[in-house]
């Protein structure tokens, strides 16, 4: 097997780094060899966050090499934007809409580009792209705080990741607080009808 | 998150996926280790934290000392008592604690004594990139360098094994790409720690007076010799790969190996690989013996040449025909910043002249059409954060002609607009040694800027010379009751300590009375106008005054507040808003947003602090507090 490259990036505080041990764990389950790369510290306070999965055996590094990420789990538009290095036309890039304006932004009074300007960008690359109102369906499932199971769920029902989605709800009710676990497991689902919903009418 | 209790799990074979500073808290378990000390640091602080969480079930002791030079004597006193310790710290900490290290390498331990360094390539949460493998050669100690998680378990107890038999502390160096990858970790056998010892006196051993000492490094050089000969037979030194022709071979360390392994597969070369584990001593016959049956190396190491310039030392008494890559002379890899696969791939491909089955150009040519105009996303204050506002006072009184000399911690990201809080910036507790001479060399007012935790950790003798010599500074504590950037560990000041006990608080103000400091003042700063009052009466004193700025962590109350289910009411612009933008020139919150050509405020990321409410001109900003 190939390996299965992966890219997570968004902002400090918006659980990616809690994705990417979810996807790790469940590959554990599974018996698969597996790195995870995360930056923490400075990072993390409401700045840019990356971090990356990969599986298979010759997974050495952590670290996934430009142009080869299999998928690119956008958090935000801009980070999702700033992460495009990986990306080449054969990756998946599931982008969650929740625009998180950076201050540099605000200071010089400039509006967030819209979701199409971002949309065409991520095309240059790719076209392989999938929207994901991920806010909303946060909001519908409990709590904004669960966005990133929500883009967790989009990304299984793609079938683009090597871990069954059993593992990935497993690794997710060991992962997480059992006072927060039915809402997570709830977005979760959101995000995995969501997608599968928009396969049927396409 | 991970239960960390499954680091207590007595059940080897057992296979967790564990992040590397985990995997050394398991191996610190798995060596049987009675005493962990740390002082918090990016990377290394999982280290200390993960033992912290499960110190008392696994019935060993740890502590978040003061600093690393006392952390590492808590753990040295503890070797020298019979007692396996370990003591874990960032690459600068190090520093902090090379004064007590390069002499116990002298005195050697009694018991294993492991002191690991997490080194931080691309200064990803630091002030620079040292490389602490020099250390090792310096301090003539043996250095274990892993490249994975599993290993950096497995070294952890090899360290206590190879540090038994020399009797000398070993170093275990890391990098943030070990400290912090996770990867698949199968376990060993628990350990039960031993806490009680016996210090056996021996004033000729463990005394350094020049006449004990002088006779410890000849004793102390022979003891390398030995670990040379264990570093010759170590399984962390091995030959990973045999290439056909005998053309090409790579020697390789820690992160950089997993680049060169990946690198090498990309442009399918035929390549040996050496890949070394113990990198102090090396083991000269087994490189020299490798170096023989090529004709050329490769040397693939992050950071310094540490590795080459002993490769190439080795090359002359073994094979000095033999062509040597890496970074002196004719460099194939950068010696400042992290590697990458990408980084090795270009430089091996130059190297053997081999064409790269990436074509990287158009990647960067199509990537830097997309992240032209980009706004960049640099880490910043939290929403909420009182450091804030404090940095909002001390600009509104002081203003630009002040000098505000700051330090390590989350503070200083005042640094950037548009507060602009921060001057000069070097290492720990330098805020307040280095206002003194600014001080003395200007007629500018001066701040010095430092945190509760780093205050504790090395503010003590600045504030004492200060007092001392008459400097007059203005020293500003900015007091969040946490060792907030490293992930909220205790110190001192907050109350309880590593093995979650309470302790008696030390507070910062009688401190700095202690240390006769005349003016001294604590005052919240989300109160601004007495905030302001207490910054003009210091600026007025003739000597050096202390300012604590106490106002918990924006972090700590939100996690409080979800806790305990509280609603939060964020805060809200009325129609009174003439959008003349004060309160982002003035603050740079992150919560304060621009949409559809109007100032809001974000209700996912205010946090109710109400600054903003406070400075609006047109009290357009409504708060529920």
């Amino acid at each position: 097997m190939k390996e299965f490259n992966m890219v997570l990036a968004g902002v400090g505080g918006q659980g990616i780094l809690l994705s990417a041990e979810i996807l790790g764990t469940a590959a554990i389950k599974e018996g698969l060899n597996v790195r995870v790369s995360e930056i923490h510290g400075m990072a993390q306070r409401g700045g840019a966050v990356v971090s990356t999965v990969r599986i298979g055996e010759k997974a050495y590094a952590p670290t996934v090499l430009d142009g080869q990420a299999d998928v690119l789990l956008g958090f935000e538009p801009f980070e999702t934007l700033r992460n495009l290095k990986f990306a080449s036309e054969k990756t998946l890039v599931i982008m969650s809409e929740e625009k998180i304006p950076p201050t540099e932004l605000t200071a010089k009074m400039m509006p967030y580009p819209s979701l199409k300007e971002v949309e065409e960008k991520i095309y240059s690359f790719t076209k392989n792209l999938i929207i994901v109102d991920a806010p909303k369906l946060a909001k519908k499932a409990g709590s904004p705080l669960t966005q990133n199971m929500v883009l967790l769920g989009a990304l299984a029902a793609t079938g683009k990741v090597p871990i069954k989605t059993e593992s990935l709800l497993d690794a997710i009710k060991e992962l997480i607080p059992a006072k927060y676990l039915d809402i997570n497991v709830k977005a979760f689902k959101l995000g995995y009808e969501f997608v599968k919903k928009a396969a049927t009418k396409s | 998150m991970l239960d960390l209790r499954i680091l207590l799990a007595d059940s080897p074979r057992k296979r967790v996926l564990l992040l590397g500073n985990e995997a050394i808290a398991r191996g610190i378990l798995e060596a049987g280790i009675g005493v962990v000390t740390t002082y918090p640091g990016t990377p290394a602080s999982e280290i200390g934290d993960s033992i912290s969480e499960i110190a008392a079930d696994a019935g060993i002791y740890m502590e978040y000392s003061v600093n690393e030079i006392v952390a590492a004597e808590v753990a040295g006193g503890a070797a020298n008592s019979g007692v396996r310790a370990l003591t874990a710290m960032k690459h600068v900490g190090l520093n902090v604690a090379s004064d007590f290290v390069m002499t116990l390498a002298y005195t050697g331990v009694r018991s294993g004594f492991v002191i690991v360094t997490a080194d931080d390539p691309e200064c990803y949460s630091s002030q620079n990139e040292q490389d602490n493998r020099f250390y090792a050669l310096l301090a003539n100690l043996p250095c274990l360098e892993p490249s994975d998680p599993q290993e950096a378990k497995d070294m952890t107890i090899s360290a206590i094994e190879i540090s038994e038999k020399l009797e000398l502390p070993v170093l275990l160096r890391t990098t943030t790409r070990i400290s912090h990858t996770r990867g698949p970790v199968t376990y060993g056998k628990l350990t039960k720690p031993v806490l009680k010892g016996e210090f056996v006196k021996d004033v000729k051993r463990l005394v350094m007076v020049p006449a004990n000492s002088r006779p410890k490094h000849p004793i102390l050089l022979k003891s390398m010799e030995k670990a040379k000969e264990i570093s010759e037979t170590s399984p962390y030194n091995k030959i990973t790969r045999k290439g056909k022709s005998g053309e090409l071979g790579i020697i390789s360390s820690s992160a950089a190996y997993n680049y060169a392994v990946e690198a090498a597969n990309l442009l399918g070369l035929d390549v040996s690989i050496m890949k070394l584990g113990m990198t102090h001593p090396l083991p000269e016959k087994f490189i020299g013996e490798f170096l023989k049956g090529h004709a050329k190396i490769i040397v693939v190491e992050e950071l310094e040449p540490y590795l080459e310039l002993h490769v190439k030392a080795i090359a002359k008494d073994y094979a000095p025909n033999i062509k040597i890559y890496g970074k002196i002379g004719n460099s194939y890899f950068p010696r400042d910043g992290e590697l990458s696969t990408r980084i090795v791939a270009v430089g091996l491909a130059k190297m053997a002249s081999k064409k790269l089955p990436i074509n990287f150009e158009v990647i960067d040519e199509k990537y830097a059409e997309v992240s032209r105009n980009l706004p960049s996303r640099p880490p910043i204050l939290c929403a909420g954060c009182p450091h804030r506002a404090s940095f909002y006072v001390m600009k509104r009184v002081a203003g630009e002609k002040a000098v505000y000399s700051t330090d390590i911690g989350c503070y200083a990201l005042g640094a950037a607009p548009p507060l602009r809080t921060g001057d000069m910036l070097t290492c720990m507790g330098a805020s307040i040694g280095a206002a003194q001479g600014i001080s003395k060399a200007t007629d500018a007012p001066t701040f010095a800027i430092i945190g509760d935790s780093t205050f504790f950790h090395a503010g003590i003798p600045g504030l004492i010379n200060a007092v001392y010599n008459n400097h007059k500074i203005i020293v500003t504590v900015l007091d969040n009751l946490t060792t907030a950037m490293t992930g909220h560990q205790p110190h001192p000041g907050t109350g309880w300590t590593g093995m979650h006990k309470p302790a008696e608080k030390i507070m910062i103000e009688k401190v700095a009375e202690g240390c006769g400091v005349k003016c001294v003042k604590v005052v919240n700063p989300f109160n601004l106008k007495e905030a302001e009052a207490v910054l003009k009466e210091a600026m007025k004193h003739s000597g050096p005054s202390v300012i604590v700025f106490r106002a918990p962590c924006a972090l700590m109350v939100a996690r409080e507040r979800r806790r305990k289910g509280t609603e939060l009411l964020a805060c809200k612009i009325t129609d009174k808003c003439t959008n003349c933008m004060a309160c982002v020139k003035l603050l740079g919150c992150p919560a304060i947003i621009f949409e559809e050509g109007r100032v809001s405020i974000s209700e996912t990321l205010c946090n109710a602090c109400g600054l903003c409410a406070s400075v609006c001109p047109y009290n357009a900003i409504e708060c529920a507090k």
